[in-house]
């Protein structure tokens, strides 16, 4: 077989953006006929979106996919199913309220149809034949797909994305959502479309899954593609070096390695949980201390920042202060001095449609108000006095919280919490999306707020913020606390990945 | 096996599934009917009456029917109670003109248009449908005071057959058949579904969003054409109202839309309008029988439309609800 031959997709300088973030950036590579390819990396590297785009389901900014010989450029899944590429995505990709026939054919009714009438019973027939050729006969085509458990509903799934013979199935983090018997019937539907001489690229964050189910694995990090090896030659050490391995640009974290932290807890977090998200939980915040938290995306750990605030929906257990007060509602915690910035800044954290001076008085204005009313002069001076402390790049306070860049619009966030003179404050991705000059900005900001003997719980997906800011990590695994770490040296990000994944 | 899990089965059971859901509503409909039978033993709920609530109340099961399109994919309208007075006097002037075809063709015609005008309106302003729906429930009351011209008009005396059985029964069965026809058996019913469910992904597998909202929109008010038919032909005239008053019309048939979408997982979501709006009519009359002041309705309708709403909808914690 030529070269030609055996390559099925080819992707040619590649790029996406998402406003400042740069998903995917030029990436190039190929992808062979019968092969199936690992696309591994940390959060955040780009593996989705660029499967996502090949899919359809996002637009490419620049380059483009070449499909056995022809140009590929969907705009929505379907029309990337006709061209020769689908996808089993992470999340739910089954409607409610449609059988399990019309989710399996969703968009795609036509051959069903007839002068505009659905032949149903054809279809829920064609459906069952499917479910019976792929071995689950036990889901029934003409029920509700509501009836059926996530487990199931990612085998109909399967059946959506392949049963009509795509050149290249992309399977996207899947796995961490089965139970081994669903593990199984992946691999075993992956082995069988390699088989056939078609192509399958698994994307998972489970290395020993990765190394023992493809032939070949590529690495990307920051959107950049590091390396494709050959899946015999490599071993779990390889992966984790290509994944992680870059200069520890270490110019704008702490440089101090002496834990100067007292031993004076100042918040008690015990068994708490929240449910699907992370269960007993229990830990100390000491004065004057940055305690990380790490882990994958869907750890829990995001949802420790909103559980310490009481914003959790479902917690159980306990948060109290030093002098014995508990947390139980965001009254009550930003009345004790605790502050809170989420990780989705827009929807979360910040009225975006109002003015920088609003947003940073909003937690304060009892405090600004004299006798019930609220001076405008005293709200300039205070929005302007905390927004000049960490220096929000703005035409004015007056400005609008949607012009500014994520930087600046975490600055606003922090302004205000600074305004609130807050004692523990809690940042959930505080450096997501922003550029390396305010990045360094936020960083010395909490360097200071820490020798004032505030503290700080940092929530984050970026390891290298984690080991060069914090005194204590904590790193979570499928919603428990699975390692802890001290501030040390010689600590490294592999120490803190062998105990994510 | 304990009980529940046997229940469980028999409700996941293709064809008992479906029986389960209509058993339920129709205990639901003989409990409101025993409930004021034992405290109006005399003038309530004999067969004759219970007929009667029958016959006004698939008047409103027709225009649950149609709301249901709309409804199910996430969107409202609050002009279908101004569409049933204009489409009525439409139809009167027509049928003047043209006997019963022009009572049938003006009033589902116009219908239809203005449920084209909604939809189109709704997809190129993209704001929600609840604020264009009650502008243009102001626009569509005062074009019907105009064409109108601010008189009452009566349906003449020989067209009226379908404000009674049979020819009521024959027409309203027509639309029921209909609905469950779309919804089963066409595309439209699907992408309906889908697009309620997540307009996302919906969107993701190639379905045309906005053409498939329009067209909810069309048979929404196509339906709301055919309700006006049976309203005019059953109250014999219709009078123009302005100011918002038309808002009331809109109500019950969306209760019977509620019921709908509660009992849709059983497969029968056009049974469980009709039941519904039968079980608000025995609802009614029997407030009626008891003496209550009519105003009573309101109340009922007030008190029934937010005990259905929130027993159908179950919205995520913390979600926003505006």
């Amino acid at each position: 077989m030529s070269e030609s031959d055996k390559v099925i997709l080819t992707a040619e300088n590649v790029s996406k953006s998402f406003g400042i973030t740069q998903a995917v950036r030029d990436v190039s590579f190929s992808f062979n006929r019968g092969e199936i390819h690992g696309l591994i990396g940390e959060n955040g590297s780009g593996k989705s979106t660029f499967s996502s785009m090949l899919c359809g389901i996002h637009n490419i900014d620049s380059g483009r996919f070449i499909l056995d010989g022809k140009e590929m450029n969907a705009h929505n899944q379907i029309e990337g199913n006709r061209m020769g590429a689908s996808i089993i995505v992470q999340e739910i990709g089954t409607l409610n309220g449609l059988t399990v026939a019309e989710n399996i054919f969703l968009g795609n009714e036509d051959p069903f149809v007839k002068f505009g009438i659905k032949n149903t019973s054809r279809m829920n027939r064609e459906a069952q034949k499917l479910l019976r050729d792929y071995g689950y006969d036990r889901i029934n085509a003409s029920l509700m797909i509501d009836y059926y458990n996530f487990e199931d509903r990612k085998l109909i799934e399967m059946v959506k994305a392949t049963y009509f013979k795509p050149k290249v199935v992309v399977v996207d983090e899947t796995t961490t959502a089965l139970s081994q018997t669903g593990r199984l019937e992946l691999y075993k539907l992956m082995d069988s479309i390699k088989a056939d001489n078609r192509t399958v690229i698994f994307i998972s964050h489970d290395l020993v899954e990765v190394l023992t189910h493809t032939d070949r694995i590529s690495v990307l990090r920051d959107g950049e593609l590091i390396d494709t090896i050959e899946t015999k030659s490599a071993t779990e050490d390889d992966l984790k070096r290509l994944m992680v391995g870059r200069e520890l640009g270490n110019r704008y974290y702490r440089t101090d390695f002496d834990s100067k932290t007292s031993g004076e807890v100042v918040l008690k977090a015990r068994d708490l949980s929240v449910p699907k998200q992370f269960s007993d939980v229990s830990f100390d915040v000491h004065r004057g201390e940055i305690l990380g938290f790490g882990g994958l995306s869907e750890c829990g750990m995001h949802e420790i920042g909103k559980a310490l605030f009481a914003a959790s929906y479902g917690r159980k257990g306990t948060v109290t202060l030093a002098n014995g007060t508990r947390i139980d509602s965001i009254p009550a915690a930003i009345a004790n001095k605790i502050a809170y910035a989420s990780k989705d800044r827009d929807n979360e954290s910040l009225v975006v449609n109002n003015s920088i001076r609003d947003n940073i008085c909003l937690p304060s204005v009892d405090e600004l108000a004299t006798n019930g009313i609220l001076a405008g002069r005293s709200l300039d001076e205070f929005a302007n006095k905390n927004a000049e402390m960490i220096s929000v790049k703005m035409t004015g306070i007056q400005q609008y919280v949607s012009d500014l860049s994520g930087g600046n619009k975490q600055k606003v966030v922090l302004a205000r919490w600074l305004g609130k003179d807050s004692d523990i404050i809690i940042l959930d991705s505080p450096t997501r999306g922003i550029d390396v000059k305010v990045k360094a900005d936020i960083y010395s900001l909490m360097s200071d707020l820490c020798e004032k003997g505030k503290s700080i719980i940092m929530i984050s997906e970026e390891i290298l913020e984690l080991l060069g800011m914090c005194d204590r990590i904590l790193i979570m695994k499928k919603g428990r606390i699975n390692g802890e770490f001290s501030r040390n040296e010689k600590l490294t990000e592999e120490d803190l990945i062998e105990k994510m994944i | 096996m304990n009980s529940n899990s046997w229940l469980e089965k028999l409700k996941t059971n293709k064809t008992f599934g479906r029986f389960y859901g209509i058993t339920l509503l129709l205990f639901i409909a003989f409990l409101f009917w025993a409930f004021f039978k034992i405290l109006t033993p005399g003038n309530f709920g004999n067969p004759a009456a219970l007929s009667n609530y029958f016959l006004s109340s698939i008047i409103y099961s027709v225009g649950g029917c149609g709301l249901y399109f709309i409804v199910v994919m996430g969107m409202f309208d609050f002009s279908i109670g101004a569409n049933i007075v204009l489409s009525s006097i439409v139809g009167v002037i027509a049928s003047s003109h043209f006997g019963y075809p022009g009572l049938l063709i003006g009033s589902i015609v116009c219908g239809t248009l203005i449920g084209f005008l909604n939809g189109t309106i709704y997809i190129r302003l993209k704001i929600p449908s609840m604020i264009v729906t009650v502008g243009l429930m102001l626009i569509f009351e005062s074009v019907a005071y105009f064409v109108a011209s601010g008189k009452k008009q009566t349906l003449d005396a020989g067209l009226r057959a379908f404000g009674k059985a049979p020819a009521s029964i024959i027409l309203a069965g027509i639309a029921f058949l209909l609905t469950a026809f779309i919804l089963r058996y066409t595309k439209i019913g699907t992408y309906c579904y889908a697009i309620g469910s997540n307009e996302y992904v919906a969107r993701n597998m190639g379905i045309n969003v906005d053409k498939y909202k329009r067209i909810g929109f069309i048979l929404t008010h196509f339906f709301v054409g055919i309700m006006a038919v049976l309203t005019v032909s059953y109250g014999w005239s219709m009078t123009a109202i302005t100011g918002m008053e038309s808002m009331g019309r809109n109500f019950t048939p969306l209760m019977g839309t509620f019921f709908g979408i509660a009992f849709r997982k059983y497969g029968t979501p056009v049974t469980a309008i009709i039941i519904g709006e039968f079980i608000i009519a025995i609802i009614f009359n029997g407030f009626i029988a008891l003496g209550a002041p009519t105003t009573i309705q309101n109340v009922v309708t007030g008190a029934a439309l937010l005990i259905i709403v929130t027993l159908t909808s179950r919205p995520e914690k913390g979600a926003v609800v505006k």
